[in-house]
């Protein structure tokens, strides 16, 4: 059993809406997952599932390999750390305080408190009010009090959010370098290249259901890169109604596979356009998720 | 003492709860007391006739009926509002403690910053009282009964209050009821008492050991039954919505 989450056909319905899919979802041990999809897709659904704040109106998940009820909840949410939509922590008191509280709420010791403080480089801001606090430094504290109890997996709902790129790129380091000492992390963005980086595995959520999982060479793989027709006469080209856009030296197309391609060339052609070279051009990351994400009419 | 509790506790620091507090017990003591300096009050300071603790003691029930409501109110939205602030329930409610349970320690914590500012604030009415010169000798008994009877009162719009504030994320709507109260504290002396017992304000009327007679104060006997079955019903309201609470989703 290698993968600490899986879920089977997991399911959430407000009235007759169907914000969560029959998800299918598996996060191997050891990964940084990156769950990924646009605002209102139902990452913080899901997460808030696999956490119990919210039920589920069908499916199951296991956590560790084991069935998540009733019985089992207590135990198995003990090894996870959480920071779900905003990043928690008592204004009036200071870091230390707050840090105090979750210490005292999970029984742990002052040496977890102050590894997981150390962690996140809060050290010297311990004695100021959470009020006072940077966005960055909540969601540090934040990721801190998920992080002192040692987790083994850690489920974090877009703690990149709304920081500067030097923020993102500190998330960055701290997640790849839990996952690389055994922790599991899952980790959302409705934003590719902030979780692209980090991330070893990457399920992408369109509407509530899971377009894609898998790893990032998968991901290039199973989209299809534009095709390029060169050839100096692209009115002549437009001209027989084929689906393409003017482009340099030629036209562009998009989502035409290997057969596809062969009937094109073919009716240029018999058209009697020149046809001086066929190629693919690689899509970015962004235009591949965008891609996957625009099929479902999401975009 | 059970962790929730100390928890609670925990998050009152830096609250102000304690400076809350000590003005509201200065305000109910110098409204209470504001009669003592009166000549005419005075005048009757040794005759048992002019009922000098009875006038007291009748001050201290009206500006109780007017004041408790707002610190209950005040108290429990500082207490609770901090949860909505500062995701605190989701947090609690990851670590095992439901938002239930959380209710039931913030009423346990106030109560017991109530269960010290009631008190010294009686104490602090009878020794201005005995200061100003009062030498017909007061009865201990009667003092000290209401003052337990304002605490379970307390208490009891405490869990209200505390429930109020965990429902509707607006604290407005939890102080708007306190004021509410407020007024319905004053009038529920002059209420009728059917009235005074549907509405949990008029409680503070129910538990006064006196009324006004023809000539002057009569000593009656405050409605213990009602008293205990509006607690009895409040434990129970509070038992059910902490479980509600504790269904509802994130
Ligand atoms: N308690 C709720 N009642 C009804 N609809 C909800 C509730 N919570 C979330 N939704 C809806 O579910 C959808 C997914 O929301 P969410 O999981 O927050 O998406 P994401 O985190 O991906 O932005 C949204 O359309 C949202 O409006
Ligand atoms: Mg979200």
């Amino acid at each position: 059993m290698d993968d600490i989450i899986t879920t089977h056909r997991l399911t959430k319905t407000y009235g007759s809406r169907t914000v969560v899919d029959d998800l299918d979802l598996r996060v191997p041990r050891g990964s940084v997952y990156g769950f990924l999809g646009p605002n209102g897709s139902g990452k913080s659904t899901t997460m808030k599932m696999l956490l119990s704040l919210v039920r589920p109106s069908r499916g199951q998940i296991h956590l560790f390999g084991r069935p998540m009820n009733r019985d089992t909840r207590p135990d198995l949410l003990r090894k996870v750390g959480s920071l779900i939509e905003a990043p928690p922590g008592y204004a009036h008191l200071t870091g230390r305080e707050n840090m105090a509280i979750v210490q005292r709420m999970l029984g742990l010791s002052d040496r977890q408190v102050s590894r997981a403080v150390s962690t996140v480089r809060l050290q010297e801001h311990m004695d100021k009010r959470v009020r006072a606090y940077s966005l960055g430094m909540k969601q540090r504290l934040g990721i801190a009090m998920a992080l002192a109890r040692e987790p083994r997996l850690l489920v974090l709902d877009e703690p990149t959010n709304g920081l500067d790129p030097a923020g993102i790129e500190e998330i960055r380091e701290l997640l790849v370098s839990l996952a690389a000492d055994g922790t599991t992390v899952m980790v959302s963005s409705h934003l590719l290249d902030e979780v692209d980086r980090m991330a070893s595995v990457l399920g992408v959520l369109g509407r509530g259901r899971l377009i894609f999982q898998g790893t990032r060479a998968e991901l290039f793989d199973r989209s299809l890169p534009d095709l390029v027709v060169d050839t100096p006469e692209p009115g002549r080209a437009l001209a027989l109604g084929v689906p393409a856009v003017r482009a340099e030296r030629g036209i562009r197309l998009s989502g035409l596979d290997d057969e596809d391609t062969a009937a094109l060339v073919r009716r240029l052609v018999e058209g009697g356009v020149p046809v001086y070279g066929v190629r693919r051009v690689q899509q970015t990351l962004e235009e591949v998720f965008m891609d996957l994400t625009g099929r479902e009419g999401l975009v | 003492m059970p962790t929730a509790l100390v928890l609670e506790l925990r998050k009152m620091r830096r609250l102000r709860v304690g400076i809350v507090c000590a003005a509201m017990v200065a305000a109910v003591v110098a409204l209470t007391c504001a009669n003592l300096v009166s000549d005419t009050a005075r005048s009757g300071f040794d005759d048992p006739a002019d009922q000098p603790w009875e006038s007291l003691l009748m001050g201290y029930v009206m500006v109780s009926a007017m004041t408790s409501p707002i610190l209950v109110a005040v108290l429990a939205s500082r207490q609770v509002d901090m949860e909505h602030q500062g995701q605190g329930w989701t947090l609690s409610r990851v670590a095992g403690f439901g938002p239930g349970l959380l209710c039931r320690a913030k009423v346990a914590a106030l109560g017991l910053v109530l269960a010290v500012a009631v008190p010294a604030q009686t104490a602090l009415i009878v020794m201005a009282g005995l200061a100003a010169g009062i030498t017909v000798p007061p009865s201990p008994g009667m003092w000290a009964g209401y003052a337990v009877r304002l605490l379970l009162v307390d208490l009891a719009l405490l869990c209200l209050h505390v429930w109020l504030a965990a429902r509707v994320d607006n604290q407005l709507v939890g102080l708007a009821t306190g004021m509410l109260g407020a007024f319905c504290g004053v009038f529920s002396l002059l209420m009728p008492p059917a009235l005074a017992r549907v509405l949990p304000w008029g409680y503070y009327a129910i538990i006064s050991p006196l009324g006004m007679g023809e000539e002057g104060f009569l000593t009656v006997t405050p409605g213990y039954g009602w008293l205990a079955a509006f607690l009895v019903v409040v434990a129970v309201l509070f038992g059910v919505a902490g479980r509600r609470l504790d269904r509802r989703e994130a």
